[in-house]
């Protein structure tokens, strides 16, 4: 395949997702602070940290369902990242250890 | 904007240069094995700087390249940004936009989701969000390019360190979350959706709409927001 090609292909997928990241933030000028949209926006992020982890769970398996089931108990008692991370990547490589 | 917010956010995205190196590691195996040069599956990496972009970009790897539908493919795959740059927009909307253009070259899941909760602790920096995207970009673009570098096969712990740390990073994101949250419902509905688009739909889709179903019950269930 030319070279030329895929740096073409390459710098326009480049911009295209550049134009998603940066497009919401531009548009979004134009809104209306206690409009119906800015009031979506604010309520948004914990429902889609939902949603990210049901999805994460879902591609990581019984194994991914464990480990993250673990940080997030560990998170709520010591309120430590690291322990969170390392007690729930622990349990995540024991269950898939034993076959989970 | 401060440097504080920076620092604060560089720390708190640390593990993501392991888990996003795993990952692009993996991302850079898959290039090599394509035929893709070391210069090339960098700047794919630097450039589009998406997980989901470039692996359904990949899949789309032919002779002729299917230009027209790949560009498509990143729009449908991407558009969640445009909710994440707009809700940027309302917790940054009073710095100029030069200086979060460049923030927003590297926003990532992660980082946005970070910078969210990070903004309800302690108050909205852009310099949060710009530090929190250094350790994730630094990862993914390292990993592509040690695929080539040294001679690495990805084993188990590897793999499951890629696919699991960024979802459990969040999941301690949501202690700190659930203290603004009235009622389980929305959160229910959001899992629920996300479930059912996953299994059904597309998995690429649920974080959108799983998080977008659970909103719609925010807003019916209180009145200030």
């Amino acid at each position: 395949m030319d070279d030329l090609q895929v740096l073409g292909v390459i710098c326009i997928l480049g911009i295209t997702c550049y134009a998603m990241r940066a497009g919401g933030y531009v548009l979004a000028a134009s809104m209306r602070d206690d409009g119906i949209a800015a009031r979506f926006l604010r309520l948004a992020p914990g429902n889609l940290f939902i949603a990210f982890i049901v999805g994460g769970c879902l591609s990581g398996g019984l194994a991914g369902l464990v480990g993250t089931m673990v940080a997030l108990v560990t998170m709520a008692i010591t309120a430590r990242e690291w322990a969170a991370l390392g007690a729930g990547f622990g349990a995540a490589l024991a269950a898939s250890m034993i076959g989970l | 904007m401060t440097t504080a917010g920076f620092r604060r956010g560089l720390v708190a995205a640390l593990p993501f240069l392991v888990s996003n190196g795993a990952a692009g590691l993996v991302m850079g195996l898959t290039y090599k094995g394509l035929g893709l040069a070391a210069p090339q599956a960098v700047l794919f990496s630097l450039l589009v700087y998406s997980a989901t972009a470039q692996a359904i970009t990949l899949s789309m790897w032919a002779h002729p390249l299917p230009i027209f539908t790949m560009v498509v493919a990143c729009i449908g795959t991407n558009s969640r940004y445009l909710l994440m740059g707009a809700h940027l927009r309302q917790l940054f909307g009073g710095l100029a936009p030069r200086k979060i253009l460049l923030s927003l070259f590297l926003l990532a899941d992660a980082s946005w989701l970070m910078t969210s909760s990070d903004a309800d602790r302690n108050g909205p920096d852009a310099g949060y969000l710009l530090g929190s995207s250094i350790p994730m970009a630094i990862g993914w673009v390292g990993g592509t390019a040690l695929a080539y570098a040294v001679p690495v096969a990805t084993n188990g712990s590897l793999k499951l360190a890629a696919a699991l740390l960024p979802t459990m990073f969040i999941a301690t994101l949501l202690p700190s979350q659930w203290k603004n949250a009235r009622s389980p419902w929305p959160w229910l509905t959001s899992a629920v959706a996300a479930l059912l688009v996953a299994r059904f739909v597309d998995p690429g889709w649920s974080m959108l709409i799983g998080g977008g179903c659970g909103t719609l019950v925010s807003m019916l269930e209180r009145k200030d927001g």
